[in-house]
């Protein structure tokens, strides 16, 4: 079922501050390979990929090319004062098919994609949430239907958005700030569990680094 | 809106650069794609190296070229993009009028620019005019809202410029750093870049 994505748009153009390495976030090593290169590897299906690079984009493309020679590149020069709903919007703009929004820092298996992709309906919008384990995240309130009914930097609830949102009807805007704000108006939106994980902090890597390391 | 594309033709339409399989005719194959090379790289600009390739190639009879040019391999889901989209399409290249008329029209069948030749019967005298891919913009401006450039040589810089959408391709080669930092899309593989330039046709072709 996998097979019904067409396009993914990942974004990569940001610094990563917070990981504390002079190289962009989905080019840190783990297992012997790239982050990228595992997310590369689950999304071996999706006809048409995306990334908006932006920091080190050389070197980003430079890596992306060896994993997978068709990924078209979009350039953020902007991407020390813009934000990753920018990103998107980029990415996102003239595409005139649904597509999945995906982080370049993410680490998800093919089961979790898998999960989320089989909850695809491709004329609805659908986010990835998951059990809250970040500081700083978006948590989302979910009503009884699993539909997400509020977004919040406050902890309103146990689920945060994972950044996986699959996009049907929604349309990025350029001048939006953060993504949670673009997909707010069109509450409330299907919502599915999934288990992935996110690389912010040297803690973040440390884990996922002994996780990949044990698979 | 009206969107019109443009594209480079050595190395971004067709899969092998142009000039260095003309110059097999004449055995300075190597030395006539170092030339290439370095063209691209912008360490020689490319109308004093184009006039040295074309001196050093002007030897060969124009049917023989013609010949050559068009056995050139092209990048097929490139190619049905042009021709599906020929009114709108166009190609600009810095090749001789005289070496690629009879290549393009085959091929893609759409306008093109290109710089011209001065010839006397089969023989190729001189370079009459050089092109400045910006030319190319300048003269569809009037026509289209929204100006699509495709390209890999320092010598695509000035088009990617002035259009509005630049895409920096690597079909054949790696497109020369300056342009990749003017351009909006960066793509390597020729079935992407048409998917790519369908959606935007998709996009701006809606916009009022």
């Amino acid at each position: 079922m996998a097979g019904k994505i067409d396009t993914v748009v990942i974004c990569a153009a940001g610094l990563g501050s917070r990981l504390g390495l002079d190289m962009p976030k989905c080019l840190v090593e783990i297992g012997g390979h790239p982050l990228i290169y595992y997310l590369l590897n689950v999304l071996y299906d999706v006809p048409n990929i995306r990334m908006v690079v932006g920091f080190k984009e050389d070197l980003v493309m430079e890596c992306v090319r060896k994993i997978r020679k068709d990924v078209v590149f979009v350039r953020n020069p902007a991407y020390t004062s813009t934000t990753n709903s920018y990103s998107l919007y980029l990415g996102s703009h003239d595409l005139q098919v649904p597509f999945l929004n995906i982080d370049g820092d993410m680490y998800i298996s093919r089961e979790n994609y898998e999960k989320f992709v089989d909850k695809v309906k491709l004329d609805e919008d659908l986010i990835g949430v998951t059990l809250s384990y970040t500081e700083d995240a978006v948590n989302v309130l979910l009503d009884s239907e699993n539909r997400a009914i509020g977004f919040s930097r406050e902890k309103i609830s146990n689920y945060e958005w994972t950044g996986i949102a699959y996009l049907a009807n929604i349309k990025i805007r350029k001048e939006g700030l953060y993504v949670y704000q673009e997909l707010e108006p069109y509450l409330p939106i299907q919502s599915q569990e999934i288990s992935c994980f996110e690389i912010d902090t040297p803690q973040d890597l440390e884990y996922l680094s002994n996780k990949i390391g044990h698979l | 809106m009206r969107v019109a594309f443009c594209f480079d033709l050595d190395g971004t339409l067709t899969e092998e650069e142009i000039l260095p399989q003309i110059a097999k005719h004449v055995d300075l194959y190597e030395e006539i794609e170092l030339l290439t090379k370095i063209t691209m790289r912008g360490l020689i600009t490319f109308s004093k190296s184009f006039k040295l390739r074309v001196r050093l190639l002007s030897t060969i009879p124009i049917p023989t070229v013609k010949h050559t040019v068009n056995s050139i391999l092209v990048n097929k889901p490139l190619q049905e993009f042009v021709q599906k989209n020929k009114a709108d399409c166009f190609i600009v290249t810095g090749n001789l009028d005289v070496w690629v008329d009879e290549f393009i029209g085959r091929e893609y069948g759409c306008a093109y620019f290109s710089s011209r030749a001065k010839v006397e019967g089969e023989k190729l005298i001189d370079i009459e005019k050089i092109l400045d891919k910006q030319e190319a913009i300048h003269a569809l401006r009037s026509t289209y809202d929204i100006i699509i450039a495709v390209g890999d040589g320092m010598n695509d810089c000035t088009m990617l410029e002035q259009a509005d959408i630049g895409i920096a391709y690597g079909g054949v080669h790696e497109p020369v750093s300056t342009l990749i930092n003017i351009a909006d899309y960066v793509c390597y593989d020729g079935q992407a870049l048409a998917v790519l330039l369908e959606s935007l046709k998709q996009k701006h072709g809606r916009e009022n």
